[in-house]
């Protein structure tokens, strides 16, 4: 029964144009960035950072993916916000009265196309960055393995974030409010909390703190750090930074889930 | 079709110091259309989202064949609902939309065909809902609450929107699923579009239950208007035969308590002459407005 609501969930998300605006941004953010970044080389970045041939350009380049977590997690935060704007919620706990079960689904049918927008963006990443770096005859400075596990890992974190914005979006119910909580907390908000002092040093176990930690992504932290008088702010290791992106996305998740029960549907 | 009947208990739903919905007591039976009337704002969309599981009740039960809809096994098999304007996406086609909630029902995919055969949509079936007249809209949302063939008919303002042509067919519709034995309860502030439907009523005024049952009794004995140039002999001999006889105007009565028939057969015994003869329809408007007055101050 729970499969037949995840089937559903993942008809509704075909029903629409929307996967396709989804897989047209993984393909601009993966590759088209990631190409553009790789073709322009680091080293001529405004200030200049280190160039692809360095491990630390690669990193550069690909954690750069990291800012645009903000996009799954927007499309997330329509899964249920989508059903309470157009009442389309009525008919499907009509459908479903463990209302429980109908967030589980959603949260399951969006993890798969979080893990396909995410594979999407790491794939095209992958290409973009080794296209650039030929296209520039510029040896990359890290090894193909471990660029494979940091677009991998890049992949996995869109589909946490996904997650996270499908929790935000059952929390939140209003479309407008869940997307502006989502893209303005990840795009602008965390970075903002960064100039408070005291907050930053809370960086590392906050969403983009972990994300960071994940994709091996250091320039916020090593900005911040210059900020913190007390000296460096250390992200997490990429395991511990996984598992605590899960755990917000676990817990939101939990809360998304038990939320919707008790409230009445007007 | 087995027959599901709806029982609600001392059903009451507050809101803060608002009550929207207070102690009602009724049932809906199966194999008839009842009609769920009050003005706006009466309490009827509480009341059927209370019977639906999306309110909770503040108190008081309600159940569909014996259960609450929210420990029904398969709710839409046992329950189809229609909420006015419909709930869609409107990026969705009709089919799609369709095809969402058959697998959510886990209903076969032949349902979906079946219905839009049935609402006379399989022609705009790929075309996006948003570009849907409101009659369509109103069919699809039917289609919808039809697709786990349920017993129970829960329909909210169905005739919003419609063109006579498309509410003819509606009660058309109604008619033959009550007629097959299913609960039919259909809600609506207009008289006029359930007076043409239904065969029992509920009346809700501010929240409260202010009428329940079939509609004849409900708007009492039917008139019958006599017209005759012998008003007053007529008059002497049906009032003789204990029927109830007030002078309408010089040369016609109004007379309760007999149908036409046996109105025209007492004249005819007696030789008086009879012109006219007319069954008054019950004056439901009349009724309508006086369950639903606003109480003096």
């Amino acid at each position: 029964m729970t499969r037949a609501l995840v089937t559903a969930e993942l008809r509704r998300l075909a029903a629409t144009r929307l996967w396709w605006v989804g897989l047209l941004v993984a393909v601009g953010f993966g590759g088209g960035l990631t190409g553009a970044l790789a073709l322009t080389g680091p080293e001529h970045f405004t200030p200049p950072m280190p160039g692809l041939h360095t491990a630390t350009g690669v990193r550069l380049v690909l954690g750069m993916l990291g800012f645009t977590a903000f996009v799954p997690a927007a499309l997330g935060t329509l899964a249920m916000t989508t059903e309470y704007r157009y009442r389309t919620v009525d008919v499907t706990f009509l459908f479903v009265p463990a209302r429980g079960r109908v967030v589980v689904a959603k949260l399951v049918a969006y993890t798969v196309a979080g893990l396909a927008y995410g594979a999407t963006l790491a794939v095209t990443a992958g290409l973009g960055l080794y296209g650039g770096a030929a296209a520039r005859g510029v040896p990359l400075g890290l090894s193909a393995s471990v660029v494979a596990g940091l677009l991998a890992r890049i992949g996995v974190a869109m589909a946490v974030y996904t997650v996270l914005g499908v929790a935000v979006g059952a929390l939140l119910r209003n479309q407008i409010l869940a997307l502006a909580v989502v893209v303005g907390y990840l795009y602008a908000g965390e970075t903002l909390l960064m100039i408070i002092p005291g907050v930053n040093t809370l960086y590392p176990v906050l969403p983009g703190g972990a994300l960071s930690a994940l994709t091996g992504f250091h320039y916020v932290a090593d900005a911040v750090a210059q900020q913190v008088p007390t000296g460096g702010i250390r992200l997490l290791p990429p395991t511990t930074g996984a598992l605590l992106l899960l755990g917000y996305a676990a817990v939101a998740a939990t809360v998304a889930v038990l939320a919707p029960l008790r409230r009445d549907v007007r | 079709m087995t027959g599901t009947t709806i029982e609600a208990t001392a059903l009451t739903k507050r809101y803060g110091h608002v009550t929207a919905v207070r102690d009602l007591t009724f049932s809906v039976r199966p194999g008839a259309v009842t009609g769920f009337l009050g003005p706006n704002g009466a309490g009827k969309t509480t009341t059927l989202r209370m019977i639906l599981g999306l309110v909770t009740p503040t108190a008081g039960t309600v159940t569909i064949g014996g259960r609450p809809y929210r420990a029904l096994d398969r709710p839409t098999s046992v329950v189809g609902a229609a909420f006015t304007p419909g709930a869609f996406h409107p990026g969705h086609t009709a089919r799609r939309h369709l095809g969402v909630y058959a697998a959510m029902g886990g209903y076969p995919a032949r349902r979906v065909g079946d219905l839009l055969d049935l609402l006379e949509l399989t022609g705009a079936a790929d075309r996006r809902i948003g570009t849907y007249s409101t009659g369509m809209r109103q069919r699809l949302a039917l289609a919808t609450a039809l697709l786990g063939d349920p017993s129970v008919l829960l329909l909210d303002e169905p005739g919003n929107g419609l063109d006579p042509a498309g509410a003819a067919w509606l009660r058309a519709l109604l008619r033959r699923l009550a007629d097959e034995g299913r609960t039919v309860l259909v809600s609506s502030h207009v008289l006029g579009e359930v007076r043409q439907i239904a065969d029992d009523v509920l009346v809700l005024h501010r929240g409260r239950l202010v009428a329940a049952g079939p509609w004849a009794e409900l708007a009492g004995p039917l008139a019958v208007v006599v017209g005759t140039p012998d008003a007053p002999a007529l008059a002497r001999l049906l009032t003789a035969h204990a029927l109830t006889v007030t002078p309408d105007g010089p040369h016609h009565l109004r007379v309760r308590g007999a149908d036409a028939a046996r109105i025209a057969d007492l004249a005819a015994a007696d030789g008086v002459r009879v012109h006219e003869l007319r069954t008054e329809p019950a004056d439901l408007e009349r009724l309508f407005l006086d369950l639903t007055a606003e109480e003096a101050a």
